[in-house]
């Protein structure tokens, strides 16, 4: 419905993303939509501004001692290039030296979780929006449901569960617990709500099993939302503090957030650590980020589409 | 046949004696000068037994107790570990730590270890009769003093320091430098977030107690509460404006002496760290300590209370481990000395006490005097919530400017729901 | 003539049902053992007396632990500051992420530049953001220094961390920077489904800009607005690290103790498992009601 029709209509300050097709407008802007158009880039250019003033400070923090940074007034050029900070983020607390095994455990948890998430939630989608059968309502309802659970709920009978499996202070007790996401489920079914029924009949008439219709027909076509998913759960679990703050009791097994918070322990004011540690902590999920952002925007349409 | 079977039997025997060793995990808090102290002990430890294999890990202080909660909430806590007792205390009452085996610590009987320590130094961790740890630390707070800090502002810091929390208010303005609103040196401040140190033996010291005797009564004494709550109102930004709990942490800072602190609280143990972190900053001359202030109108003399790091081993252990473990905390517990000298916490031991070291080191009669007027800290299983309704109890009147009677209403109904179990 | 004996056989639409089960089958397994055992756990539990470190079996209490909560000032306290929390950031998140797309949208040039400098604060894990804030509204941070310059005054601290009402604007002020960047997308998305054959017939029958905005275009975004406003509430309602972080730098406790924030203290500091399980359904089913709520809503007016 939405998709098909746009015609890319010319003329008038029509709203729609991506280049306006076949060029000028047609009728000359009055004043007052000129106004208007300067009104709303400068708020634009103000709300950027302003979201991105915390991450220019932590950058250019980081290459301040601790003193100029709390100093009034905050001087946004840094006298010089001070390096120790970094030297202290990577080197810990404790001097192990433990930065670069906490950025490995936490890409490792991340993207496992991020990989089981993807395929099981698309499976599960797939279950629930192309292969028909009672009760797909309510298990699809069932499954929304848990995602009013908050976290803190279910932590300590996770917990519970989870070191009776033996798992804690290992890594399956920190990916096991996040292998899914009902957000996911939500995503993926969706997205495939809209996929061309046509599509997947003529393989099934061609003969081909469901499970090779699902990775040979759905999967190569959902690869944006699939990427969408993937980054979203990566950014999700690469955030999450609670569980590993509850499962993590060796220092080699701490995640990123449990390293920064290991720099904000009441005994120290590090100010110049904690922005490095801070900014170090922030660079792999930026690159990613920006790495990805083509998918991600266009995969956003999901959200969009076949509301119910 | 024969020389096949030697062999084997040694290779056996080696096998064997792996079997037959016992490993103890002991976790403790991070502390870069006792670790290297007890590594080395672990060492020789290990040598004089070598049956016992101890492997220790260490956590920030502050996630400590979360850890030691879940690791014992899914019955894997480690086989010894040290927390202050206040997060302690619930394992006695929880009967999750096992009770002294004074024999196998090496002090022969329960009495001896008694008498080993100073009186009532094991009151704490005394529990239906029995023993249930040994102090790794006992500490009370003092006050330090900056002195560069003192004669910067024009005043003498051997004569014109704080006896009274009277004084203390006006020579922490004289201290305090601000721009604007904004504080950027101060005068003094309170060892936040720790109320049950500093908070209860201020309003002791009018007569008052956080718990009545009959155990049912909250904050009572309304004179002594109000006089407190009204001295921090004025503390805050709506009154002199001499510091809040937002601020950095004084103890912190103290240290580098960088001219952002004059006076702080805290223990003997950061007489050693002052010495890593500033070997210039000498007593006597950079900085030095004086006695807890006590009101003009005091009823009682009461300084600081103390608390203790006690070593406790895990109940759920089997009883190789126990052993193991009480033989390998004797074995810390003969080295006070070094404790006291290389990490500068006291364990509190006669011994200790008497010797020239302790009476050597820096302004060790100021932290005994003020330990002779302490009581033991507030510990019991509603520890720690006790000490958020002095937080909130403080907060309102220092960074809400509320009035103190009202504060003090609902501190009171907060304290007496506690004792009755409510929530 | 050959009788067939009926055989019964599977269908075509048995067969796929089969294959739907068995598609589904490890996303209902997985959300069986971690999500409804956990919650059906914290259900009984709630009933209960339960001291984390104790060895004893839960003791029955039936509803003690919820009288006790509806009775305590602490439990109405920290819902009020949830509720605080919620509108104060769910509102303005839905208002200004929908204006700002609205704004990106019209934009001919650098529309993934905004979207994507809009995003970026969500990439940033939580607990840096926490770091990266409590330096910003430190006393002597810039957030004081900039009001003060643009409110034209010197050395006024604003007391972002240290008065109630303002450690509230500062929660959601944190809140609010790591979480517009999202809910732009999804507008932007959902702007961009609406057909232009719709508007451009508005505009040949003579309708402005606002005009259309008002009558064609937000209508046509409900959807989107309704899901943006449901998943802004279920996430502000379940915010914690916000709030933790603060509290553990010296923040003020009362002013932010949001419901989450309870219940992790009930169970880690105060040892309560049952009083927490006995929070945790109590936020459970508010939010459930409240989601309900508004899609109810949604679907009634025109």
């Amino acid at each position: 419905m939405a998709r098909s029709e746009r015609h890319g209509a010319r003329g008038g300050a029509a709203i729609r993303t991506g280049r306006s097709r076949g060029g000028r407008r047609s009728a000359p802007r009055s004043w007052q939509e000129r106004l208007a158009n300067a009104a709303g880039w400068l708020v634009l250019l103000i709300a950027v501004g302003l979201v991105l003033v915390p991450l220019v400070f932590m950058f250019i923090a980081s290459f301040m001692p601790s003193r100029d940074i709390m100093r009034m007034p905050f001087s946004w050029w840094p006298d010089s290039l001070f390096l120790d900070n970094f030297w202290q983020a990577i080197r810990g607390n404790d001097g192990k030296f433990l930065f670069p095994r906490a950025v490995f455990n936490s890409v490792l948890v991340s993207g496992s979780v991020a990989i089981t998430t993807v395929l099981f939630a698309t499976l599960a989608g797939y279950g629930l929006t192309k292969l028909k059968f009672r009760g797909s309502g309510i298990v699809f309802l069932l499954i929304l449901s848990t995602l009013m659970i908050p976290f803190e709920t279910v932590m300590i009978p996770l917990y519970v569960v989870v070191t009776d499996m033996g798992l804690q202070d290992s890594y399956p007790g920190l990916i096991i617990p996040f292998l899914l996401s009902a957000f996911g489920v939500f995503l993926m079914r969706q997205s495939l709500l809209s996929f061309p029924d046509e599509l997947i009949d003529a393989s099934r008439i061609d003969g081909a099993s469901e499970i090779g219709i699902f990775f040979r027909i759905v999967v190569p076509n959902m690869l944006p939302v699939m990427a969408v998913l993937a980054v979203l759960t990566f950014e999700g679990q690469w955030d999450n503090l609670i569980w590993p703050l509850l499962v993590v009791q060796s220092p080699e097994l701490k995640t990123m957030p449990l390293y920064v918070v290991s720099f904000m322990d009441e005994k120290s004011t590090n100010e110049g650590a904690m922005v490095a540690v801070a900014a170090l902590a922030s660079i792999p999920m930026l690159v990613i980020f920006l790495s990805l952002s083509r998918f991600f925007l266009r995969g956003a349409n999901v959200f969009s589409a076949g509301k119910e | 046949m024969k020389s096949e079977l030697v062999p084997a039997i040694i290779w056996f025997l080696k096998f064997g004696a792996a079997f037959a060793q016992v490993e103890v995990v002991y976790w403790t808090h991070e502390d870069p000068n006792r670790t290297s102290l007890e590594e080395r002990l672990i060492t020789e430890f290990e040598a004089a037994n070598p049956d016992i294999v101890v492997t220790r890990v260490t956590n920030p202080a502050d996630q400590l107790a979360q850890l030691m909660l879940t690791a014992f909430a899914a019955n894997r806590g480690p086989d010894i570990f040290n927390m202050d007792i206040s997060n302690q205390f619930p394992y006695i009452v929880n009967e999750r730590v096992a009770p002294v085996d004074a024999e196998a610590a090496g002090f022969g009987s329960a009495e001896n270890l008694l008498d080993a320590y100073l009186p009532n130094m094991l009151d704490p961790v005394v529990h239906e009769g029995e023993i249930y740890g040994l102090p790794l630390e006992l500490t009370n707070w003092t006050i330090f003093v900056n002195m560069n800090v003192f004669r910067d502002a024009g005043l003498d810091p051997l004569t014109d320091y704080p006896t009274t929390w009277e004084e203390m208010m006006e020579v922490a303005d004289q201290l305090t430098i601000r721009d604007g609103d904004i504080i950027t040196r101060r005068g003094f401040d309170f060892r936040y977030p720790w109320y049950l140190n500093f908070v209860v033996p201020m309003v002791e010291q009018l007569g008052g107690q956080l718990v009545g005797d009959d155990g049912v009564s909250g904050a009572v004494g309304d004179e002594a509460w109000l006089q407190v709550l009204s001295y921090f109102r004025e503390w805050g930004p709506s009154g002199r404006n001499l510091g809040a709990p937002t601020y950095a942490n004084a103890r912190a800072l103290f240290n580098f002496d960088n001219n952002d602190i004059g006076m702080m609280e805290s223990g003997q143990y950061q007489i050693a760290r002052i010495g890593i972190d500033n070997p210039g900053f000498e007593p006597g001359e950079g900085w030095m300590i004086i006695p807890f202030p006590q009101w003009e109108n005091a009823v009682a003399d009461v300084a600081e209370p103390y608390y203790g790091h006690y070593w406790m081993v895990n109940a759920q252990s089997n009883a190789a481990k126990q052993d193991a473990a009480w033989r390998f905390i004797g074995y810390l517990t003969q080295h006070a000395d070094e404790y006291f000298e290389r990490v500068g916490v006291l364990q509190a031991t006669q011994e200790l006490v008497d010797s020239e070291t302790f009476r050597n080191h820096p302004y060790s009669d100021v932290f005994m005097s003020d330990l002779a007027k302490a009581n033991v800290i507030y510990y019991a299983e509603d520890a720690p919530r006790m000490q958020q309704l002095l937080q909130d109890a403080i907060e309102a009147v220092l960074l809400q400017n509320r009035e103190p009677a009202d504060v003090l209403l609902t501190l009171r109904e907060g304290i007496e729901r506690t004792l009755r179990g409510e929530y | 003539m050959v009788t067939r004996r009926s055989k019964p056989r599977i269908t075509v639409a048995t067969r796929r049902a089969l294959w739907g089960w068995v598609f589904v089958l490890p996303a209902l397994a997985y959300f069986a053992i971690f999500s409804f055992y956990p919650i059906f756990n914290a259900v009984v539990l709630s009933f209960h007396s339960k001291s984390v470190l104790s060895l004893r079996p839960p003791v029955f209490i039936g509803w003690r632990n919820y009288t006790d909560l509806l009775g305590s000032a602490q439990f109405w306290n920290s819902w009020k500051a949830t509720g605080l929390f919620t509108v104060g950031t769910a509102v303005p998140l839905v208002i200004l992420s929908l204006l700002l797309a609205t704004l990106i949208v019209s934009r001919l040039r650098l529309q993934r530049f905004f979207q994507m400098a809009l995003y970026s604060p969500a990439v940033i894990p939580g607990v840096v953001a926490a770091a990266v804030w409590l330096l910003l509204l430190d006393p002597r941070g810039i957030a004081n220094q900039w009001v003060n310059f643009v409110l034209g005054m010197t050395g006024i601290d604003h007391r972002w961390l240290a008065s109630p009402e303002m450690v509230r604007i500062s929660t959601i002020l944190v809140y609010l920077w790591g979480k517009l960047g999202f809910f732009t997308i999804i507008f932007i998305a959902g702007l961009g489904s609406i057909p232009n054959s719709v508007r451009e017939a508005a505009r040949v029958d003579g309708a402005t800009a606002w005009q259309l905005y008002r009558w064609i275009t937000l209508p046509l975004l409900r959807p989107t607005t309704v899901l943006v406003s449901i998943m802004a509430t279920i996430l502000c309602m379940r915010t914690f690290s916000t709030q933790y972080l603060f509290t553990q730098a010296g923040a003020p406790r009362e002013p932010i103790n949001v419901v989450t924030l309870g219940i992790y203290t009930t169970a880690i500091r105060d040892h309560q498992l049952g009083l927490a399980s006995a929070m945790s359904i109590i936020l459970l089913l508010v939010m459930f009601a409240l989601a309900v709520v508004q899609f109810r809503v949604s679907r009634e007016a025109p």
